[in-house]
C-alpha cells in the first residue's frame, strides 16, 4: 500500500478530512464503500478499513463481508445458468440476481463463431456495467483493445474453491505478498512447495480456480488457499502450512 | 394374534401355505387405463396397486406438495438436462385392516414416494427428455405387507408400457428371516416375499435390483437384525427379484403378443424378439 | 422457494476425476470421516455435535401427558427435525423438504422404531399419565451428512438427559424439583448411530464414506445404515439411486460396524467426561439427598 494510513471506519462516519488525498492535479478518485454526498461530503456506506492512496489520489474501503456486490472493472468467476436469446445469464453468487454475458463480449466473436457455453460452466470475466438498479453485465473481451487479456470460458483439470471476499482482494493485488500478505501461492510455486505446476484464476466474488493436470496438486492447492484465508495465516505461517501440506500429500 | 413360527421349520410351510423360496401369486396387467400414457395394475398375495403414468411432458404448473417428487440424479428438472420423476402415491383408507386415514403430508408415504421416483430415475433415461417430467401416480387398493415392491414393479411396468426409454426392469420383492430379532436364533432361516402378519413379526428387508444383475437399486430394512444375517436375506431377496423380473417381462411379452394378434400394432421387426407362436 | 446453489461443470468434474484416483478436496481418506466433536450444554439433554462445517444441536426434554388411547402402558417419544433457512435458503419453515422429511423418518426408524428408549419405563400411572419426552433436532449450519450428525446428536443428548425424578403414594403422584431429589437418567437400551455411504461413477463402484455438502451434489446415490455396537443393524436406507453391487454393500456394512463401534466409544468416554465435570462436590450433594428419604 501506498500509504500507511489505516483506520476503521463505520457507515455514515465523518470522515477527518486529514485522511483524505488532496493531489492539486488529480481528480479525486472513490473506491468501494465510500460515497460522494454533494457538494463536499464523503461517507462511507460499510463498514471496514479505509485506506488511501496519495500518488494516484484514491481511496477506497477495505472490508470482508460474505455477499459479493459487482463492481464496475472486478475480475470475477462466474457460472453460466443458462443461455438466452443473445446473452447467457451467470451467476457471480448463490441467490443473487444473475448476470448477463453477450454471446458476442467474446473476444473476436462473430454470430457464427461465438463461444457455445453448456449450463454450469464457469467464466472469468469483467463486470462491465453494475449499476444499482440493473442487472450487471459482464464481458470477456476488452472494449478497447479487442483482446481477451486472459478472460473467456475456463477449461482444462481444475477445481474451483470458495474463498472470502476479502482474500480473493488479497489475491489480485499487484504485490499479494507484499501489500496483502499472501505468499501462499508463490510459495507453492517456489521451494517450499517443491515447484508445484498449477494456473490459477482468482475472481473477486470470492472463487478461484485452481489448474493442474495433477489433480492432487489441485486439492493441495485448494487446501492451502482456504487454510490460509480461513486461519487468517500470516507470511510464516503459510510458509509451515505449505510445508506440512506438502508433506502430507507426498 | 402374534404369529407362530415355530411349525416353519418342521413342516417346511409358513402360514400361507408357502415354503421359504416361494413368491406369493403374481398377477399383472399393463395398459389397463386407455386415457394414461402407461398404466398397469399388480397383484402381489393380497398386496394391489394400481399405476398411471403420464409423460413424459411439459412440467405444468406445481402441485403445492403434493407429489413426493424425487428426482434423478444431479440435474433435476427446470434448468437440468433431464427429466424429472415426480411420483404421488394415494393410499386408499381401505386398503388395509385398521381404516387409517393417511393425510397428503405423511411422512412414510412421502418416503415411499421418494423411493420409487430415485429408483425408477436411475433406471430411466431421463436425459432424453430435457425440460420435461414423467408423473407417475400410484394407488394402493390393499395391502398385505411388501407394499414397496408392490409399488416398485408396478410403476417399472408402467413405465414400459408409457415407452420411456430405460435401462433394464427395476424388479422389487422383500426378503426376511424366520426368526425374530430377540430370538437371536443363529440358524434363522431366510424366507422369501413377507405378507403383512410376517412383516410385523419377523425381521425384513425389501431389495429393488436392475435387471437380472446383483445390482441393487433399493435396499430398505426398517427391522432390527443381526448383522451376520443380512447375508443370507440379501442373497434371498436378489434371487426373488430375478423371479420377479422374469414375471414381469411375461407380462410384458404377453401383452405385446395379444396386440400383434389383435392387430392393433402392425408385425414388424421386432417380431422375433416377442416370442410370437 | 430459492433453489440450491448448484456446483459448477468445472467442480463436478473435478470431484469425479479426483475420487478416481483416491483424492477427496479436503484430503481426507475414501472411508474417513471429518473431525468429530460432541460438547453437552450447561443443562441436561444439550449435544452439540461438529462434523467438519456441520454443525447440529439436539435438546431433550420432557413433561408429564396423557398417554395416547391406544397404548396406555407406554410414554410418548418424538423426534422433531427442522431444517430452518438459517441453514441455507433453500429450506423454508414449515414447508418440509424432501431432505427434512427423509430425515426425519431416518432418525425416527433408527433411534424410535428400534426400541433404543424404553418407553414403557415413560408411563406413570397406566392410562393416565405418562412422561412425553421430545428431542428436538436444530441443523445450524449444512456443510454435507446431516443424517449422520443428526443421529449422534440425538443419541447423545437422550443418553445426557435427565428426568426429573417421580414417587407415587397412595395413589397421589409426586414430580421432585432438581433440587429435591437428583433428576434421574432415561432407561436407555442400546445405542443406534447412523453411517452413511456415498456412491461415485457410473456404476455405484466408488464408496465415500461422510461427504461433504458438495460432494452430496454430486453423488449418483447415498445408503445410510444405522447399527449399534454389538452388530444388530437398526435400519438401511437405500432408496434408489445408481444400482450398487450387492456384495460391496455388505462390505459396506461391515466398515459400518467399525465406524459405528468408534461412535459408541466417543459418546461413552465424552458422556464420562461430563459426569466428571459436574461431579464437583457431588458427594455431597449425594449425601443431602439421602437424607430427604
Amino acid at each position: 500500500m501506498a500509504t500507511a494510513e489505516r483506520s476503521v471506519v463505520l457507515p455514515g462516519e465523518t470522515i477527518d478530512p486529514s485522511l483524505i488525498p488532496s493531489d492539486p492535479k488529480k481528480a479525486l478518485r472513490l473506491g468501494p464503500g465510500l460515497r460522494h454526498i454533494p457538494p463536499t461530503d464523503i461517507v462511507p456506506t460499510v463498514a471496514g478499513q479505509l485506506v488511501t492512496n496519495p500518488v494516484k489520489n484514491s481511496m477506497w474501503i477495505e472490508y470482508n463481508s460474505n455477499r459479493y456486490i459487482p463492481s464496475q472493472n472486478d475480475i470475477v468467476l462466474a457460472q453460466v445458468l443458462r443461455s438466452a436469446t443473445d446473452f447467457y445469464l451467470c451467476s457471480l453468487s448463490p441467490h443473487t440476481a444473475p448476470a448477463t454475458l453477450p454471446h458476442l463480449a467474446f473476444e473476436s466473436a462473430t454470430k457464427k463463431t461465438r463461444p457455445i457455453l453448456s449450463p454450469g460452466q464457469l467464466v472469468y470475466a469483467r463486470v462491465a456495467l453494475a449499476n444499482r438498479h440493473m442487472d450487471p453485465e459482464l464481458e470477456c473481451v476488452s472494449a478497447s483493445t479487442g483482446k481477451a487479456d486472459g478472460l473467456g470460458p475456463i477449461t482444462g483439470p481444475g477445481c474451483a474453491f470458495d474463498v472470502s471476499l476479502g482474500f480473493a482482494r488479497r489475491l489480485l493485488m499487484a504485490r499479494s505478498r507484499e501489500d496483502g500478505g499472501v505468499g501462499v501461492l508463490e510459495m507453492l510455486g517456489g521451494e517450499e512447495g517443491g515447484g508445484l505446476a498449477f494456473e490459477t484464476a482468482v475472481g473477486r466474488n470470492g472463487k478461484v480456480w485452481v489448474g493442474s493436470e495433477s489433480a492432487r496438486t489441485v486439492v493441495l492447492v485448494g487446501r492451502a488457499l482456504q487454510e490460509t484465508d480461513r486461519r487468517g495465516l500470516g507470511i510464516e505461517g503459510q510458509r509451515r502450512l505449505v510445508k506440512k501440506l506438502v508433506k502430507e500429500m507426498r | 394374534m402374534p404369529l407362530d413360527t415355530s411349525t416353519y421349520n418342521l413342516a417346511l410351510l409358513r402360514v400361507d401355505g408357502r415354503r421359504w423360496n416361494e413368491l406369493r401369486r403374481v398377477h399383472a396387467q399393463i395398459r389397463t387405463q386407455a386415457a394414461a400414457d402407461g398404466s398397469s395394475y399388480l397383484e402381489m398375495g393380497h398386496t394391489k396397486v394400481m399405476c398411471v403414468v403420464t409423460g413424459p411432458s411439459e412440467p405444468g404448473p406445481r402441485r403445492g406438495g403434493v407429489a413426493g417428487g424425487g428426482s434423478g440424479g444431479a440435474g433435476a428438472g427446470g434448468a437440468g438436462g433431464k427429466a424429472e420423476v415426480v411420483v404421488g402415491i394415494v393410499i386408499a383408507g381401505f386398503s388395509s385392516v385398521d381404516r387409517k386415514r393417511h393425510g397428503r403430508g405423511d411422512k412414510r408415504t412421502l418416503e415411499l414416494a421418494s423411493t420409487v421416483a430415485n429408483a425408477l430415475a436411475a433406471s430411466l433415461h431421463t436425459h432424453l427428455f430435457p425440460h420435461s417430467q414423467i408423473n407417475v401416480s400410484l394407488h394402493v387398493l390393499s395391502q398385505d405387507g411388501s407394499l414397496l415392491a408392490a409399488l416398485i414393479n408396478a410403476a417399472t411396468l408402467a413405465c414400459v408400457d408409457a415407452g420411456i426409454p430405460m435401462t433394464d426392469y427395476v424388479a422389487a420383492c422383500t426378503a426376511g428371516s424366520t426368526s425374530t430379532y430377540a430370538a437371536n436364533d443363529e440358524g434363522a432361516d431366510p424366507l422369501l416375499d413377507l405378507n403383512h402378519q410376517e412383516e410385523q413379526e419377523l425381521p425384513g428387508l425389501t431389495v429393488a435390483t436392475l435387471g437380472e444383475s446383483d445390482r441393487v437399486a433399493v435396499l430398505v430394512c426398517e427391522s432390527r437384525v443381526q448383522v451376520s444375517r443380512l447375508e443370507g436375506m440379501l442373497a434371498v431377496g436378489v434371487d426373488g427379484c430375478k423371479q420377479m423380473r422374469e414375471i414381469l417381462d411375461r407380462v410384458v411379452r404377453d401383452k405385446g403378443r395379444r396386440m400383434i394378434q389383435e392387430g392393433t400394432v402392425e408385425k414388424g421387426v421386432g417380431l422375433d424378439d416377442m416370442d410370437v407362436d | 422457494m430459492p433453489r440450491e446453489a448448484e456446483p459448477s461443470l468445472n467442480e463436478k468434474q473435478f470431484v469425479i476425476q479426483a475420487l478416481q484416483e483416491n483424492l477427496r478436496l479436503d484430503g481426507r481418506e475414501l472411508d474417513q470421516y471429518r473431525p468429530l466433536e460432541l460438547t453437552f450444554g450447561d443443562q441436561y439433554g444439550v449435544a452439540d455435535v461438529t462434523l467438519g462445517n456441520t454443525r447440529i444441536l439436539a435438546k431433550a426434554t420432557a413433561e408429564v401427558t396423557v398417554p395416547y388411547a391406544d397404548r396406555p402402558l407406554d410414554g410418548i417419544f418424538t423426534i422433531a427435525t427442522e431444517l430452518s433457512p438459517m441453514t441455507s435458503p433453500a429450506f423454508e419453515v414449515n414447508r418440509p423438504t424432501e431432505t427434512e422429511v427423509l430425515l426425519s423418518r431416518l432418525l425416527e426408524k433408527t433411534v424410535r422404531r428400534s426400541g433404543a428408549l424404553d418407553t414403557e419405563s415413560l408411563c406413570l400411572v397406566a392410562g393416565q399419565k405418562c412422561w412425553s419426552v421430545r428431542v428436538d433436532v436444530h441443523a445450524l449450519s449444512h456443510d454435507g451428512n446431516l443424517t449422520d450428525a443428526a443421529c449422534l446428536a440425538v443419541v447423545a443428548a437422550l443418553r445426557h438427559f435427565r428426568k426429573p425424578d417421580t414417587s407415587m403414594e397412595g395413589g397421589r403422584l409426586t414430580v421432585y424439583t432438581p433440587a429435591e431429589r437428583e433428576p434421574v437418567p432415561l432407561s436407555w437400551l442400546h445405542s443406534p448411530f447412523c453411517v452413511t455411504w456415498s456412491f461415485f461413477g457410473d456404476e455405484g463402484e466408488l464408496a465415500v464414506l461422510d461427504a461433504t455438502w458438495l460432494e452430496e451434489q454430486v453423488r449418483v446415490g447415498s445408503c445410510t445404515i444405522s447399527l449399534n455396537k454389538h452388530g444388530e443393524i437398526c435400519q438401511i436406507a437405500k432408496l434408489g439411486g445408481t444400482p450398487v453391487d450387492a456384495v460391496a454393500l455388505l462390505q459396506c456394512t461391515n466398515v459400518a460396524l467399525t465406524k459405528v463401534k468408534e461412535f459408541s466409544d466417543l459418546v461413552d468416554q465424552k458422556l464420562a467426561e461430563d459426569l466428571k465435570r459436574r461431579d464437583k462436590g457431588g458427594f455431597m450433594a449425594e449425601l443431602r439427598a439421602e437424607n430427604d428419604r
